[in-house]
């Protein structure tokens, strides 16, 4: 997903579940930050470099993928854009360890993970609550896809079509040829898009999320179907506009949730009747063929509020951090989102780790061992123990 | 990591290191190892890419590309072995593709960390400009065995202190059991 939806629709669903619009502000603010938030970013502004929750595509490039390179790749895909959605399926006969883990990664919908998610995201306040609103949004859009470097997960092949409505009602099947310049912009209208190279290396960068199959995850109004490289030859469909409406209703009912108008949040679980009466406006956004739809979104957001919806500006809350001591640091918006960026690597980490698969890491137990391991996490410790007065 | 990962890191680190001080006393002379190196990584890694075949690719569609690329790079691990003379433009350039590319990404990292105002970009365009002048290097001194050795241990030795001290990062993360 993009800032549209990332930033101007995650604003709308925030308005719609009852948040005021300086809140809708904050939630939908955070939620755009996680696709911002890297290592370049953090040591800019002196803030613990663990709380990365992205990488640059010239970070991604730097990266090394041996073991520990690969960890620390995984645990920032995995935690905030590709949530594992079952941590111990089975996998076809004969596989061994190494694909077993691989396969796991996997992203869906509505896993556990994702009632963990928002269920920690409760009570953390807004940052929290946006850094959990773009993770559930992630779990449509990246669908199928993992956040690992993997060839035998991730690979896409030349059967790829677009799926264009037509005047029977019917669906035509319209080949995707791709090109691997990322400055070149997708061709709409010749169904031009850009992908990740093929790298034959399974571990290699290139090979990371939905990167061999482009934008298409991260267009709303696009259908298209294809073979993945874990499915067996066995084609998927993938319907956007369908699974962005889900998303948009299920972010309203997991705001909700974080309001507290509802005592528990349960998997496939949608506010439908919330956005009823703007349907088909919502799905006239979502379907309309763009690269970019936050000029539509926006206008929504500020027909719904009758307020202005700012742009995104990366720098609006570095001065209050960068300038703020070190006991007000935690305080502060910046602050605050770091935290529940680490709260979310660690507790999904450790969810991977427990499960027996060690491409996330390692995860230590504070509670039975005390600290140990990356230094940044102890700050994450320090504040959890100050709220429970330890 | 565990505890064997970083005592395997340590060890290896080590024997690269000697190995890479090693080559550039012997200069010049450490030209056929360096050949012997160069093959027996070709062959390893056509084995390693068959493994990698039955363990996990055979089961990913169009997986038979990696069968072929394994049994090709096996195949010329297995030429490199059987040249009877090194080749000093066959190590010129491999060390000319390794360093230009990785000098071009350094530069690339800068111009962006200077985008986000990061005091990182200094380092980055300082290491950029290293491995591109390595690069030069490379082509200026084409004829030059001795060089071509020199720039060769250089990175092997620069490769076992990463290695070593990646042994010794703290990696793993913490976690609080909500309550």
């Amino acid at each position: 997903m993009q800032e549209d939806f990332h930033y101007y629709a995650t604003y709308c669903a925030s308005y719609l579940s009852g948040f005021d619009h300086q809140q809708s502000l904050d939630i939908c603010y955070s939620a755009q930050l996680v696709d911002l938030c890297s290592r370049t970013f953090l040591k800019k502004n002196k803030a613990p470099q663990s709380a990365a929750t992205t990488q640059l595509q010239l970070e991604m490039m730097d990266a090394r993928t041996d073991p520990v390179g690969l960890q620390d790749i995984t645990r920032i895909w995995s935690s905030f854009h590709f949530l594992p959605y079952d941590l111990n399926a089975k996998v076809k006969k004969g596989a061994g360890r190494q694909y077993r883990s691989k396969y796991r990664l996997i992203c869906n919908t509505n896993g556990d993970l994702l009632v963990d998610t928002i269920k920690l995201a409760s009570g953390k306040g807004l940052q929290a609550a946006g850094l959990a609103m773009h993770i559930l949004a992630d779990t449509w859009a990246h669908r199928y896809f993992a956040g690992t470097p993997s060839l035998v997960i991730n690979n896409t092949n030349y059967y790829f079509y677009e799926l264009m409505p037509n005047e029977s009602g019917g669906l035509d099947e319209i080949p995707i040829s791709f090109r691997h310049s990322p400055s070149a912009p997708d061709d709409l209208d010749e169904h031009k898009y850009t992908n990740s190279l093929f790298q034959s290396s399974e571990n290699s960068i290139m090979n990371l999320g939905h990167g061999r199959a482009g934008h298409l995850p991260d267009y709303s109004f696009i259908r298209y179907k294809y073979l993945p490289a874990w499915g067996g030859y066995e084609e998927i469909i993938k319907d956007n506009p369908s699974d962005y409406y889900h998303a948009f209703c299920q972010m309203i009912y997991a705001l909700k949730y974080l309001r507290g108008e509802y005592a528990e949040f349960e998997k496939d679980t949608y506010e439908w009747n919330t956005p009823k009466q703007y349907e088909s406006e919502i799905k006239a956004i979502i379907e309309k063929r763009q690269l970019d739809a936050c000029a539509d979104w926006k206008a929504f957001g500020e027909k719904l509020s009758g307020e202005t919806v700012e742009p995104f500006d990366l720098s609006k809350y570095e001065e209050e951090y960068v300038s703020a001591n070190e006991k007000e640091k935690n305080s502060t918006f910046l602050g605050q989102f770091i935290l529940a960026a680490l709260a979310q690597k660690s507790m999904v980490t450790n969810k991977i780790f427990t499960s027996g698969n060690l491409l996330a890491g390692y995860s230590i137990d504070f509670d039975k061992m005390g600290f140990r391991g990356i230094k940044d996490y102890k700050m994450l410790v320090e504040h959890f123990r100050k709220e429970l007065g330890i | 990591m565990t505890k064997w990962q970083r005592i395997k890191g340590v060890l290896v680190g080590l024997v690269m290191l000697l190995a890479g001080a090693g080559m550039a006393l012997l200069g010049a002379e450490a030209a056929p190892l360096i050949m012997g190196i160069l093959a027996l990584s070709l062959t390893l890694g056509g084995i390693k890419t068959l493994f990698y075949y039955f363990s996990m690719a055979r089961h990913m569609v169009g997986g038979d590309q990696i069968l072929i690329r394994g049994l090709i790079l096996f195949d010329l691990g297995s030429f490199t072995a059987s040249l009877t003379q090194f080749s000093q433009l066959y190590i010129m350039g491999y060390l000319l593709a390794v360093h230009a590319f990785s000098g071009f990404v350094d530069v690339l990292r800068a111009l962006e960390a200077k985008r986000f105002d990061s005091p990182s970009w200094k380092l980055n365009l300082s290491t950029g400009i290293i491995n591109i002048t390595i690069g030069i290097l490379c082509v200026v001194f084409m004829k030059s065995m001795d060089i071509a050795v020199y720039i060769y241990s250089a990175g092997i030795i620069y490769s076992a202190i990463v290695r070593i001290i990646l042994s010794f990062r703290k990696t793993a993360v913490a976690y609080i059991t909500p309550s």
